[in-house]
């Protein structure tokens, strides 16, 4: 636990108090407080894991690193030629369901294009992942007929976070009426050629506690124009863009420029929110300029996903109180914020499914109605593989890569 | 012989300032970057940048002592080849940058290589044969070579090559064929560039005086063609590779990208966008470096090609 600060992000690492080992075989771990995803979180990929004996460092504290990373997984490292590919093979001793495959290559393909071609070249068997290649390839490859091409369930809520404290955007009726603006079945059709579904709450109601009747905000230009009018930004005769006191209404949206996806969604709501009077800038940078934003709350409008299971609903809630994310910047001034934290707080303690359930409902319909969040879409996954490849499924975890059960006719 | 010891002496001399100011633009960019180092450290290793936690990293850093303090002690470190360690991986930067130069390196050769061997042929071929149909190509050559984007032109040279013909793999498999299409691919616009500039100075120099004088004295035309015009035509071609070498080393890095190449300028790329400072710094150092020395070398060709650079003001 010496490196708690690094991790304590999680909500489980702050709750830790101490570890006792019990024997051989039982771990003991005790808790300051109830914490209801205590077990969730043990199961994420990072930062608690197995690790073995022989890669513990002499010092015995894993605070000042680790001597080499062997685990308890399925797959053994057998060769790495960094930024070029890594080898797996099966891990032999592994105590769960041994996967199918003997070995599994990974490699390093930085180019969209490249990786398709050496798909179709037959030097790979699956493209698996969000973005790996242009959803122009995949719709390519997909109507080829020669290949099995798959999209998951959703993952994880593609979004925009909408600032409370900065400029017009304060505003909830100008929040609401960017809500009421962009038309998402044009980007679903258009940009995503339907491999991802529209998304009109920030946690999708498949995710836990989520599930609580929002009513969405339909895309709407004229309820849009009124709620715009109602905050005061008219618009001139013969003027396309809104103004209040002389100033117009211009907002930044701010992207990471690496990302086309992204920088494609951009520019479709820059256009929707044109023909309601609303000037927007674009402000696509290097990604840790973006990161920076996020930090900082620099920005009207920004990119900012989810993170998907197993981490929705409660470390996302979680990470809402903490200054260095954009849900943190964009909620700050909002009049409840305090109120909000409070109940953050209280849901990770309570074990009580109902009171939990309450609290849920209370944090989550306040963001929706402050409009603090434009939903996008639900992001997938897609995989396209070769038709030698059998037995694929889809994970719950975005990061998490389903090559258990595949195998290779 | 004594004269030109003392001129290449002189010219190696005169790179001890260079490089010193080179080492001190290292530095100060580094200072002008927009995130600040103890931050991103901190990001790096998930840590919140909390002002305190900032503070520390500064003081772990040295960043809170004086300007000229900090260029003495990075530079005393960077004399001994000390850059310091990756802000990402934790690991030592030149065994980090070592890791991908060998791949830069072989492609930069591979390219230059190329660009001698069809670049000069053509060249020259083109200026014998003027408006010849040899002359015609060699210019068609030339328009697309400058025309075409470098990564366009290697994912057409892979889609024909490889998934067409099938006579190369896409990814590398580690044989020599891997790096045809990539050379090809970095060398085409340059060997462009370069033909159809020697096309012109050999142009010129085949109608000098000396060039008639030579032929007039009844020498073969071969001996005319290679020892006098195009020794004096080169010198022009020369001063451009010198120049253009930057460039070769920034084509390198889409190349990389299309290649899937695990090269350096790829990894720069990378480091920038990480923000990993001393990894960038000691990019930047060793591409100065390299540049001053391969125009270090230029320059003492110049002297083999024309001695009236190496005798200087004092004429034969």
């Amino acid at each position: 636990m010496q490196n708690r600060e690094e991790h304590d992000w999680l909500g489980l690492i702050a709750a830790i108090d101490r570890v006792e080992a019990q024997g051989d075989r039982t771990l003991q771990m005790y808790l300051k407080t109830p914490y209801y995803p205590a077990l969730q979180e043990l199961t994420l990929i990072r930062p608690v894991r197995f690790l073995s004996p022989k890669a513990f460092p002499d010092s015995g504290t894993t605070a000042e690193g680790i001597k080499a990373p062997i685990g308890t997984g399925a797959w053994v490292l057998s060769d790495y030629q960094k930024d070029a590919q890594a080898v797996f093979k099966r891990n032999e001793n592994y105590w769960g369901n041994k996967p199918a495959l003997e070995q599994v290559t990974v490699k390093i393909i930085p180019d969209g294009e490249t990786r398709v071609l050496a798909f179709e070249n037959n030097e790979i068997d699956l493209i698996y992942g969000n973005g790996e290649i242009s959803l122009d390839s995949f719709k390519q490859l997909r109507d080829s007929g020669q290949y099995s091409a798959e999209v998951s369930p959703p993952l994880n809520t593609r979004a925009i976070a909408i600032n409370t404290g900065r400029g017009p955007t304060q505003d909830v009726k100008v929040r609401q009426a960017i809500n009421r603006s962009v038309n998402k079945d044009a980007i679903i059709s258009a940009i995503f050629y339907n491999t991802e579904q529209k998304a009109d709450t920030y946690f999708s109601t498949e995710v836990p506690y989520a599930d609580i009747g929002l009513q969405p905000y339909t895309y709407d230009v004229n309820q849009a124009k009124t709620l715009l009018d109602e905050a005061g930004w008219q618009q001139p005769s013969g003027q396309a863009i809104r103004q209040k006191d002389g100033q117009p209404l211009t907002l930044d949206l701010s992207f990471s420029g690496e990302n086309n996806v992204d920088k494609a969604i951009a520019e479709a709501v820059q256009a929707d929110l044109k023909t309601v009077g609303i000037d927007v800038k674009l402000l696509g940078e290097e990604e840790q300029a973006w990161n920076d934003r996020q930090a900082n709350g620099e920005f009207n409008l920004i990119f900012n996903d989810t993170w998907g299971p197993p981490y929705e609903p409660q470390a996302m809630v979680s990470s809402m109180r903490v200054p260095s994310h954009a849900d943190y910047a964009a909620q700050k001034e909002l009049p409840m914020k305090a109120q909000i934290d409070r109940k953050i707080g209280e849901v990770l303690l309570t074990t009580e499914e109902t009171l939990r359930q309450q609290l849920y409902r209370d944090i989550l319909t306040t963001l929706h109605e402050q409009a603090v969040y434009l939903p996008i879409s639900y992001s997938t996954n897609i995989a396209v593989m070769h038709k030698d490849l059998g037995g694929f499924e889809f994970m719950p975890q975005a990061n998490q890569v389903p090559l258990g059960k595949l195998s290779k006719s | 012989m004594k004269l030109t010891d003392h001129y290449v002496f002189r010219r190696i001399l005169q790179l001890v300032p260079v490089l010193l100011g080179i080492s001190i633009v290292t530095f100060l960019m580094i200072q002008l970057m927009p995130s600040d180092p103890a931050a991103v450290v901190l990001r790096v290793a998930n840590t919140p940048a909390t002002p305190e936690a900032i503070a520390a990293m500064r003081e772990k850093l040295g960043l809170d002592r004086p300007l000229p303090i900090q260029y003495f002690d990075w530079l005393w470190h960077v004399l001994r080849l000390d850059f310091g360690r990756s802000f990402v991986t934790n690991q030592p930067v030149l065994q980090e940058v070592m890791h991908y130069v060998p791949t830069t390196l072989i492609l930069t050769a591979c390219a230059t290589t190329l660009i001698f061997a069809i670049g000069l042929p053509l060249g020259i071929i083109a200026a014998l044969y003027r408006d010849s149909i040899l002359d015609q190509i060699s210019r068609v050559f030339a328009y697309i070579g400058v025309a075409m984007p470098s990564f366009w032109l290697g994912f057409l040279l892979l889609y024909l090559f490889s998934f067409k013909l099938g006579w190369f793999s896409v990814t590398s498999r580690g044989s020599i064929a891997d790096w045809v299409l990539p050379s090809i691919t970095l060398a085409w616009a340059p060997a462009a560039v370069y033909a159809r500039l020697l096309r012109g100075s050999m142009l010129e120099s085949l109608g000098q005086n000396y060039v008639l004088y030579a032929r007039a004295r009844g020498l073969l035309e071969r001996l005319v063609v290679i020892q006098y015009a195009l020794k004096n035509a080169l010198l022009p071609v020369v001063t451009v590779f010198g120049l253009s070498f930057a460039h070769l080393l920034s084509g390198a890095v889409i190349v990389e990208n299309v290649f899937a190449l695990p090269g350096l300028g790829r990894f720069a790329v990378q480091s920038i966008l990480n923000r990993d400072y001393p990894i960038v710094q000691c990019y930047v150092c060793l591409i100065a470096v390299l540049f001053v020395v391969i125009n270090l070398i230029v320059d003492l060709t110049y002297s083999y090609f024309d001695p009236r650079i190496r005798f200087g003001k004092q004429e034969v």
